[in-house]
């Protein structure tokens, strides 16, 4: 007699292949009929999970993370004792060499076939059926022999590339595509970002590779900003973000530049920030109030990237004057710009430029006297717009009639900085 | 909608399997393309969010590419020996959260051809089912999931848990005595 158990199954297979019914079932195990029925009913109830899939960009990351853990840890053997003898060491170098070679034949092959898809796919965009192609033949190119700061300017390289991208994704009006492009920049940029982390734990030199990605990030937050501009409403989001990415990047990169070289950190720093500026002087002059906030944001950003610098150059004690200097003179003629702007802004962005104007006004006392504390010559006071220094007179007549002094919080100057502001000029 | 997903290994995957095993990366890579979909839908299925499944399939793949070796005496087929990686694994990420995360509704399964009454009810009743799936022990769970979503084969289950196929029937059977009482539970409480 058979089992119950393989009744059960023969029944399952027998429904689920279509040789039977359930019914059909049942009649023929008619003793078994109360226990079997609801385990079937229930048996068939369970389908294929739904058709969920990995996106294409966790596909090529996860490759990409797989080879470089593989090509770090060669597969557990039998008797792992024997893989520590020198014999079998070399055996391993020698086996990843040969396999580098042939990732790099193959690379090569592909992309020396004229016509072929690799070819081909190296014009594709996000959202072409040729574009995995192209994403998998950056992953081979990220396997090939190098270091981590060798990779990691493979991975900037990709990065650029997604920014072309995004460009010309807008330029063509293929709106649905961007959020792909975005998602492969911020891939491309984590991935610099990392490898450079690397290269730092292991000792290599990273100066280079962080300014690089400063300057480069830099670069992209203008281009993005273009675009940011071409794209109708619902698709600034997508490039919101990708500007978002851009300044993570950014920050990144500067604060580790900064451990190593304050000055050049700072003419970075404030290189950035002229963008910001620039930025900030063609919103105003369209009158895109919105457009002149963010840009001030993103100044503003850099600028505490201009004081953490200034900050690690005192407590190394390693170019401060240097460091001070530049930032210093540079202060003047961001006033200068902000001034110009704020002629020119809608009346609802003018506070913001305020707020930026007292912040940096501030920071400028602070590095005045300090710089002549050091003995250095201060730079020449800054302008200070008509309206924000009447409303420092408003502010002073204000003090003078409230006891103990107290700065009323007034909207667009942050309350208790004006006693700080040098002379004015006109 | 019921299909034998296990049509065993063809003669080219069995041919990257044997070069992986002699340590090449390149045809290990080629056997993450061909099957990561599958073990991330399955991973998928049992924790319920993107970001778990992404970590937990990749590392299902690193783990396979460490235990290659013991994967040459196996008689299942490559992609069953990944379902059980992937089981282990997602034993362990429940064992460390000490907590069970559950499908969001909406990933369940949509079955657009019915009416929205019925899709609504189907959808409650798969999650209700999916619920008891994953409370259910560790072979009890994996050999439901093996047959009757993955679609192998009773030999290749017994193979991958290193049963008789006998017991693997057993298994299933008790399996389906928990469900019927879990769900049977549930529904008088609601």
């Amino acid at each position: 007699m058979k089992k119950f158990e393989d009744i059960l199954v023969q029944c399952i297979e027998d429904i689920k292949a279509g040789r039977s019914s359930i019914e059909d079932c049942l009649d023929r195990y008619p003793s078994m009929r109360e226990q079997l029925e609801p385990l079937l009913r229930i048996a068939l109830e369970i389908r294929e999970p739904p058709d969920v899939k990995p996106s294409p960009y966790f596909k090529v990351k996860a490759r990409v993370w797989l080879m470089d853990q593989i090509h770090e840890r060669q597969p557990v053997t039998k008797w792992p004792w024997f893989r520590c003898s020198n014999w079998t060491k070399q055996i391993a170098l020698r086996r990843r060499f040969s396999m580098a070679s042939i990732i790099l034949v193959i690379v090569l092959a592909l992309s020396a076939l004229g016509g072929g898809a690799a070819y081909a796919a190296q014009d594709s965009l996000p959202g072409d059926a040729l574009y995995p192609v192209k994403l998998g033949t950056e992953q081979m190119r990220m396997m090939l022999p190098g270091n981590d700061i060798v990779k990691a300017e493979r991975a900037l390289s990709f990065a650029e590339r997604r920014v072309e991208e995004m460009q010309t994704l807008a330029e063509k009006g293929r709106l649905q595509d961007l959020g792909l492009g975005v998602e492969g920049y911020d891939d491309a940029l984590n991935m610099t970002l990392a490898r450079i982390e690397r290269a730092g734990d292991r000792g290599l030199a990273t100066g280079n590779i962080t300014a690089r990605v400063a300057e480069t990030t830099t670069k992209h937050l203008s281009v993005l900003d273009a675009v940011y501009d071409m794209v109708p409403d619902e698709a600034k989001a997508a490039i919101g973000h990708a500007r978002n990415v851009s300044e993570k990047g950014y920050f990144h990169a500067m604060a580790a530049l900064a451990k190593n070289n304050t000055v050049r950190a700072a003419e970075m720093n404030l290189a950035a920030m002229e963008g910001r500026l620039n930025r900030i002087s063609i919103r105003a002059r369209v009158g895109d109030a919105e457009g002149v906030e963010i840009a001030l944001q993103q100044f503003e950003a850099m600028g505490e990237s201009g004081e953490e610098i200034s900050r690690i150059a005192r407590e190394t004690g390693i170019n401060i004057t240097s460091v001070e200097e530049l930032m210093a003179r540079a202060t003047f003629g961001h006033l200068q710009v902000l001034a110009e702007a704020y002629d020119k802004v809608p009346e609802q962005a003018k506070p913001a430029i305020e707020r930026t104007m007292a912040n940096l006004m501030i920071r400028h006392q602070e590095r005045v006297q300090a710089l002549a504390q050091m003995g250095v010559e201060a730079p020449p006071p800054p302008v200070i717009p008509e309206r924000i220094r009447e409303q420092e007179r408003i502010r002073e007549q204000q003090m003078e009639g409230i006891p103990g002094g107290t700065t009323p919080p007034t909207p667009g100057v942050p309350g208790g900085v004006s006693h700080q502001y040098g002379p004015s000029t006109t | 909608m019921y299909q034998n997903n296990s049509e065993g290994q063809t003669s080219d995957e069995a041919m990257l399997v044997q070069r992986a095993i002699g340590h090449d990366t390149e045809a290990f890579g080629r056997l993450y393309d061909m099957h990561v979909d599958r073990v991330y839908r399955h991973i998928y299925y049992r924790v319920g969010n993107e970001a778990d499944a992404e970590d937990l399939t990749q590392q299902v793949f690193l783990n396979a590419w460490q235990a290659i070796g013991r994967y040459k005496k196996m008689a299942s087929p490559f992609i069953a020996w990944l379902m059980t990686i992937s089981h282990n694994l997602v034993v362990d990420f429940y064992r460390a959260k000490k907590d069970k995360a559950y499908l969001e509704a909406e990933a369940l399964a949509d079955d657009s051809s019915l009416s929205p009454e019925r899709a609504t009810e189907a959808s409650f009743e798969q999650q209700s089912l999916r619920r008891a799936i994953l409370q259910l022990g560790g072979d009890e769970q994996q050999v439901v999931i093996l047959r009757f979503m993955e679609g192998f084969e009773f030999a290749e289950i017994a193979s991958v848990l290193k049963k008789k196929e006998g017991n693997v029937r057993v298994i299933l059977h008790r399996a389906l005595v928990k469900l019927r009482n879990t769900l049977e539970k549930e529904r008088k409480q609601s």
